[in-house]
């Protein structure tokens, strides 16, 4: 068995007065590719939020490598090797291409590092190479995407937290990007994919959860899509 | 023409004094969300300093200018710390920091006031003759204070584009969450930029100071203008401020041909209003985007 990479322990978070987390339990291990499903508003996005410090947990801890890194700001958080891509597409749109890379490797001082990252960004998205010096709002949806996931590729990250990332993309754009999504996983970055789109991310996870009004409802292997409650519920049919 | 000439020519000295505050209540803008009045209250401290170091103590003219920037430098810091950030951090409305700045904005005029009296103040400068330039007759301290305003601003640019810390600072104004997952320090980062705002505000104070004279109430008006000039221009769009700021100092002398000299300082009003009502986003009309994030 590989090492614990995180492991969140009894997490309890919410918005003021919301409580959103009752208690979530979740571990993977080095390599792993851990998808994580569930309905609208069930606290998915909270979940990777608190992991990020950019919600602050109530209750529980949460460690990477075993280190605790509960309550930590998310400019500290990235420094652990950690990034994340933001639900919605988030980039810096009056930013160029170029400039929202060279944000992802905010924290290198080293620029010919920071180039070189930028090339192997480039060649994995080469779409993106072409756009580089336009700014990020005029690049279509499956272009922002796969610029969200390049900033958070350039620091090489050991995991990567990846927020619903085929939302709102077209069908073409979303196969493209979670061919890329197991490519990154399998060259040795672990993965924690939030999804409400249980088929895609079902069909390359090696482990998975189900969150339901802020509880882990199911969980197990890649054949959890094969049990009955996920069947009716996710996958219709 | 040079009546027109002398016009145009008092409208660019006007403009690069509005285009200063313009990107200064930009910059910040940009950065916090809010409309914030304590640039006005920037620009009367450093004129008041400038006056202080260089009049009453008899220091060397750049001397005094340093100090005053370190001094609104610090100033800015402060009312970022005491008042902004708490406001911020209880989430406290736009309308709320708008007021708190306006608040700000009334003490720390008051405060010169209390120290400095009523009275208007002059740096004593020796009256210049005008250079004649197509008609229009312009002095030194103003040539000196178009370009001043000019290199500032492409300074401003060139920091902004080029940078690290520039480019931190357009990231936590495009997104302020999304750049604290990168490993930037967003309040560090506002802390810059209400710095390097001060800096801009301050300039242009002193510049008018030793142009004209000075004043405890000497911000109020050019608040107004220095707002209208970033609306005109786009609010939060930089380098549109520029042109918003000599847009309303030519419109504003210009219309001295049609009306009384004493509506000058409506002139701006009235731009304020018809923008607001039929181009709330400027001439260079980008929207501000709401943040969202799921
Ligand atoms: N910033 C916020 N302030 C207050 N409530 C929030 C905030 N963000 C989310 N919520 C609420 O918390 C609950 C969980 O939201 P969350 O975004 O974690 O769900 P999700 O599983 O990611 O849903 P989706 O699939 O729609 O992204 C929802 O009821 C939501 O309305
Ligand atoms: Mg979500």
């Amino acid at each position: 068995m590989k090492e614990k990479i995180l492991r969140i322990e009894n997490l309890e978070a919410g918005y003021g007065e919301l409580k959103v987390l009752k208690g979530i339990n979740i571990e993977a291990r080095k390599g792993d590719l851990v998808a994580i499903i569930g309905p609208n508003g069930s606290g998915k996005s909270t979940m990777i939020k608190s992991i990020f410090g950019l919600v602050k947990p109530t209750k529980g801890q949460i460690l990477f490598k075993g280190k605790k890194i509960t309550g930590k700001r998310p400019d500290e958080i990235v420094h652990y090797g950690i990034t994340y891509v933001p639900q919605g597409r988030l980039v810096f749109s009056t930013m160029t291409v170029e400039e929202n890379l060279e944000m992802g490797a905010f924290i290198l001082k080293d620029k010919s590092i920071v180039k070189e990252r930028m090339e192997e960004v480039y060649k994995f998205f080469p779409e993106l190479k072409e756009k580089r010096n336009q700014r990020a709002t005029f690049l279509s949806g499956g272009q922002q995407q796969m610029l969200s996931i390049g900033r958070a590729l350039m620091l090489k990250p050991e995991m990567i937290l990846l927020d619903e990332p085929s939302l709102g993309l077209a069908p073409m754009a979303m196969q493209d990007i979670f061919r890329k999504i197991k490519t990154i996983n399998k060259q040795g970055t672990t993965v924690i994919l939030v999804e409400q789109n249980a088929h895609l991310a079902l069909a390359i996870c090696n482990k998975a959860y189900v969150i339901e009004t802020g509880r882990i409802a199911l969980k197990g292997g890649k054949d959890i899509a094969k049990k009955q409650k996920v069947k009716d519920l996710y996958l219709g049919h | 023409m040079p009546l027109i000439n002398q016009l145009l020519a008092n409208g660019l000295i006007a403009g690069a004094i509005y285009a200063l505050m313009a990107s200064s209540f930009s910059l910040i803008f940009n950065i916090v969300k809010f409309m914030d009045f304590s640039p006005g209250a920037i620009y009367v401290l450093a004129a008041f300093a400038a006056f202080f170091f260089n009049i009453v103590l008899g220091l060397n003219f750049f001397v005094a200018l340093i100090l005053s920037l370190i001094i609104v430098s610090l100033a800015a810091i402060v009312i970022n710390k005491s008042v902004y950030k708490p406001i911020r951090e209880r989430k406290g409305s736009n309308f709320i920091l708008l007021l708190a700045s306006f608040g700000v904005f009334l003490i720390v005029t008051g405060i010169i006031l209390l120290l400095f009296g009523a009275q208007v103040k002059t740096f004593g400068l020796p009256i210049e003759k005008g250079y004649d330039i197509f008609g229009a007759l312009i002095t030194k301290t103003q040539i000196l204070l178009i370009v001043t305003s000019l290199v500032l601003f492409f300074f401003l640019q060139l920091f902004m584009k080029t940078t690290k810390l520039g480019k931190s600072m357009r990231a936590v104004a495009d997104n302020r969450e999304i750049a604290s997952t990168l490993g930037i320090n967003v309040e560090k980062t506002i802390t810059i930029t209400f710095v390097i705002a001060a800096i801009l505000a301050g300039v242009a104070g002193i510049l008018v100071g030793i142009e004209q004279n000075i004043e405890h109430s000497m911000g109020f008006i050019v608040v107004i203008k220095g707002i209208t000039a970033s609306i005109v221009g786009g609010v939060g769009n930089v380098p549109a401020a520029l042109l918003g700021g000599f847009l309303i100092g030519i419109v504003e002398n210009l219309g001295i041909l049609f009306l009384p000299s004493g509506y000058k300082d409506a002139i701006a009003f009235l731009i304020l209003i018809i923008f607001l009502l039929f181009r709330p986003q400027g001439i260079f009309g980008v929207k501000t985007r709401e943040e969202v994030s799921g």
